[in-house]
């Protein structure tokens, strides 16, 4: 990087707030170093490291805590990072109006933790949440097993404020929790992975916490019967705030099952749903619960203590050491479990391990390939990830790879193809960042 | 926009006759004025044409027909807006897609229907509801309004207080592109691969396109429901009592508020059971599982008269909870009897700002010496000012307009919007800067121009031009065809 351009980023936000050299390596990404890391403590700092970089062509990353950095392709160029931690402020909570607005950079657990002071709850429980800022959690669309019930970010951002590609400080929707006024700007830049501007601040409903909160496990000796269960659920009165299904491989990877050593059969799937409200409703879905599972085949219900949420949505890379690859299927929630045979089966048939965890009520899940025994053939990897991603076609859905080597994404395309709609994707980016400096070639249709 | 000639215009109607059927093309003065506005009869304007198409293709090639002859063209659904978001522009093409009201599918395991745009909100619920399901977005036209309005405004309702509004609701789309383009947005599946289109497109207001099949979720209905009004003498105690419920750490399905004037009128209508000489009254619905509701159904008690309610009751029939529903969700109706016309305010507050708003509201309207009822969702804050006026007596639109706008300023500076359901439309597109910057529209506009890049579809609306209502004033009232042939009367 030129030094002059150098001198103009430690001036707009200050010498000790850019990193180059060896400091970088945080920030290696599949082996690309980024030419500066810039750590901007404003609003005005983002728009002033953005308008530079627009003026001399340098391509940016937004990074939040870095948690999702390796998804998708790796950035055309090298470029600048542009990090959000030192923008970590809860700027307003208002009890009495259920919303808040707090700085990109501020990590989930931090906001969360404030929250539950005042006895509210951002209802988003994405994985690493002590890591995970509120920014990326947006930008990525991350959710956990929760989203059953509250649903996602697109069902609670209600307001937020971006530094666009050439510098300009935006505002889409505002601070109150209906709002139709101008188009639905917070929608367009979740899950948009930094690649239309710099989420600099956001505006979210939030929920009161429940009096009582728990995680119930049923296991099954067949994933079809678990299957089975999970449409008796959504049929039933139950109004459970999770619906989590995983086979056994990911049921070890979320520790369910250490209590089951010495175990005559080996379980082969667990169904984990959660309740939350007034500790009776909480109680009497248990017992429904059990009560509706059992003719199909479901045993040893149990609670889960509350350390179990956060394990649940990792649970299929977490059943491997170092997964080969991991990818995020949506489909029709009736499918789910059909498809988690078939693909378990795809897998085992070119010789490989895998494990499957779904959100199962909304019909989203997550497969991880082991890498056991030995450094797997990416050939084979994208084969089994190509056929993955056909059953999901076929199960009415789509399938995004959320990790896996170079050697294996230069085969198998991360984002799956989003039709004739890519098109008005590559407008927008094009009328929203027409240097294309905001991580290119990172997303869908090599946006 | 071009001026067509007589001969020309015939030509145009033979030709959409072959794009979607003789029966299905109105193009006589007569008809034309049928549809020069929306519930918002403020504003007025004349289209060319009006069609009918019966499916994607027949919209797709009226697009594309209107493209080649460089017309502006706009989606109709009921016409029960009320921000004129659907108000022809001078001349063109209204698509009405009314002969497009079919449910397509229902997948009851998967909790989805697929349904043309011109379905009516409330129909689909009849035809999910044998089987325990629902549609949850209920704006109050919901007897009248179609699932694709709601598409183009985001329409809320009573109960978006809990369930949320109509973007949270839609999975995908089909959408014939401002130029003729079949595409899908979303899908069937809770994930879309890219950009969130369907949420860009849903609240869009016609401008980035005609829905033409839209995939929706439906809900189980819940176990049990509890309905409980609440009286007060004062409207102060009431937007208290929406405070001290939210502090009590409840969100109920529902949360409405119904003042003085709005009782009165609508139990000179309806009869309802609302107590006439009350100052205000909430609405107050629970749903959810049977056990456990008693419980919450105390809290709300409670709060409420901690707050200065005289009487609390709960319906004790669904019955009873009916005609309480009734006398909320007629209300707009019933001010008919009060006023020969109304313009309806929609503007959102931070929730702890209701009670200041509120006095403001009563403050600016009867400044400008008129009458104003209130009947709206008091739980997310969205206000429902109603103000009451004669369009025959000059001058009094105007005094209408202004002090909407002085409203719609107030909810600006307490950090709240202009629109919380009804949509900018024609009607509040000057206003947008008092909640937007120069920047914000700039990146809207762009953001447009990548749906829309002719600017035919749907012209005129959402960003603020020199030609809307705040130089030109409002169309001065003039009695609609209806009225002079003695079809219909002001009253």
């Amino acid at each position: 990087m030129p030094d002059a351009l150098l001198e103009k980023l430690r001036t707009a936000v200050g010498p000790l707030n850019v990193l180059t050299g060896i400091e970088l390596s945080p920030y290696v990404v599949e082996g690309r170093t980024p030419e500066a890391a810039v750590f901007p403590g404003s609003i005005e700092e983002v728009a002033a490291v953005m308008a530079l970089a627009c003026e001399v062509g340098r391509s940016v990353t937004p990074w939040g805590g870095g948690t999702a950095a390796s998804v998708g392709m790796p950035t055309a160029g090298a470029g600048l990072i542009m990090g959000l931690r030192r923008m970590a402020r809860l700027l307003d909570h208002e009890p009495g109006d259920l919303t808040a607005t707090v700085e990109a950079g501020m990590t989930v657990e931090a906001f969360q933790t404030a929250l539950r002071s005042c006895g509210q709850w951002l209802s988003l429980d994405p994985a690493d949440a002590n890591r995970a800022s509120v920014g990326g959690v947006i930008a990525t669309n991350a959710y956990g097993p929760r989203r059953h019930l509250y649903g996602t970010a697109r069902d609670l951002l209600i307001g937020v404020t971006v530094v666009t590609a050439d510098g300009s400080i935006v505002k889409g929707g505002g601070k109150v929790v209906k709002n139709v006024a101008g188009y639905d700007l917070p929608k367009l830049f979740i899950g948009s992975y930094g690649t239309l501007g710099v989420i600099v601040e956001a505006t979210v409903k939030l929920r009161p916490l429940a009096e009582h909160e728990e995680l119930v496990c049923v296991r099954f000796d067949r994933l079809k019967d678990a299957g089975a269960a999970v449409k008796a659920v959504a049929s039933s009165d139950l109004i459970p705030n999770a619906v989590e299904l995983l086979d056994a491989t990911a049921a070890t990877g979320a520790r369910l099952v250490a209590g089951a050593t010495g175990s005559s059969t080996s379980p082969s799937a667990a169904l984990v749903v959660g309740f939350d409200g007034v500790r009776e409703q909480v109680e009497w879905q248990r017992a429904e619960l059990a009560r509706l599972t059992g003719p199909l085949g479901g045993r040893d219900v149990r609670q889960l203590d509350a350390g179990a949420w956060p394990r649940l949505g990792p649970a299929a890379p977490a059943a491997f050491a170092t997964p080969a690859a991991v990818m995020t299927l949506a489909v029709l929630p009736t499918q789910v479990a059909e498809i988690m045979e078939q693909g378990a089966g795809i897998a085992r048939g070119r010789g490989l391990q895998s494990a499957w965890a779904a959100h199962a009520g909304v019909g989203v899940m997550r497969s991880a390939l082991g890498s056991d025994p030995a450094p797997q053939d990416p050939g084979a990897i994208a084969a089994v990830l190509t056929e993955w991603r056909e059953i999901a076609h076929a199960g009415g859905g789509h399938a995004n790879l959320e990790s896996a080597p170079l050697a294996v994404k230069s085969q198998v395309p991360v984002w799956d193809d989003p039709g004739a709609a890519g098109r008005i994707m590559e407008r927008i980016k094009a009328q929203l960042d027409p240097r294309n400096i905001l991580n290119p070639g990172r997303f869908v249709a090599g946006i | 926009m071009p001026n067509l000639t007589d001969s020309r215009k015939l030509e145009l109607r033979r030709e959409l006759e072959t794009l979607v059927g003789r029966g299905a093309v109105l193009s006589d003065p007569d008809e034309l004025m049928v549809y020069e506005s929306d519930g918002l009869t403020l504003f007025r304007a004349l289209a060319d044409f009006i069609v009918f198409p019966t499916s994607a293709q027949q919209v797709s090639a009226v697009v594309k027909l209107a493209n080649r002859e460089n017309l502006p063209f706009v989606a109709r659904g009921a016409g029960t807006g009320l921000s004129g978001g659907c108000l022809p522009a001078e001349g063109g093409v209204v698509i009405s897609l009314m002969r497009m009201n079919k449910v397509l599918e229902v997948d009851y395991e998967n909790q989805i229907a697929v349904v043309e745009p011109g379905l009516v909100n409330l129909h689909l619920s009849w035809k999910v509801g044998p089987r325990g399901y629902y549609y949850a977005p209920d704006p109050s036209s919901q007897q009248a309004c179609t699932i694709g309005g709601n598409i183009a405004n985001n329409s809320g309702g009573p109960h978006t207080l809990k369930y949320g509004v109509t973007t949270n609701h839609v999975l995908g789309l089909e959408v014939v592109m401002p130029d003729g383009e079949i595409v899908w947005l979303g899908g069937k599946t809770r994930e879309a691969c890219g950009y969130d289109l369907a949420g860009v497109f849903v609240g869009s207001e016609g401008t980035f396109g005609i829905a033409t099949r839209i995939v929706v979720r439906i809900l189980k209905k819940p176990q049990a429901v509890k309905t409980v009004l609440a009286v007060f003498d004062a409207i102060d105690q009431a937007s208290a009592a929406v405070s001290a419920i939210i502090a009590r750490g409840l969100v109920p399905a529902a949360m409405e508020m119904i003042d003085h004037l709005t009782i009165q009128a609508v139990e000179d209508a309806f009869n309802c059971g609302y107590p006439r000489d009350a100052d205000a009254a909430l609405l107050i619905e629970l749903d959810g599982l049977a056990v456990g509701m008693d419980v919450q159904a105390e809290h709300i008690v409670a709060a409420c008269r901690e707050s200065g309610a005289r009487e609390v009751r709960t319906a004790r029939t669904e019955a009873e909870r009916q005609l309480l529903w009734k006398g909320r969700k007629s209300a707009f109706g019933a001010y008919g009897r009060v006023s020969p016309a109304y313009m309806v305010m929609d503007g959102v507050i931070p929730r702890t700002k209701l009670p200041y708003v509120l006095r403001r509201v009563n403050e600016i309207v009867a400044a400008a010496g008129l009458r104003v009822g209130n009947v709206f969702h008091a739980g997310d804050g969205n206000l429902h000012p109603n103000i009451l006026y004669d369009p025959r007596k000059p001058g009094e639109e105007a005094r209408v307009v202004a002090a909407g706008a002085e409203i719609m300023k107030v909810c600006a500076d307490v950090g709240g919007s202009i629109s919380g359901e009804h949509g900018i439309g024609l009607e509040k597109a000057d206003f947008m800067p008092f909640i937007f910057s120069v920047a914000d529209l700039s990146l809207m506009q762009r953001l447009k121009n990548a749906f829309n890049p002719r600017g035919l579809c749907n012209p005129g609306k959402v960003f603020p031009t020199k030609k809307s209502c705040v130089e030109v004033g409002p169309v001065a009232y003039r009695p609609h065809a209806i009225e002079e042939k003695g079809l219909a009367q002001r009253f």
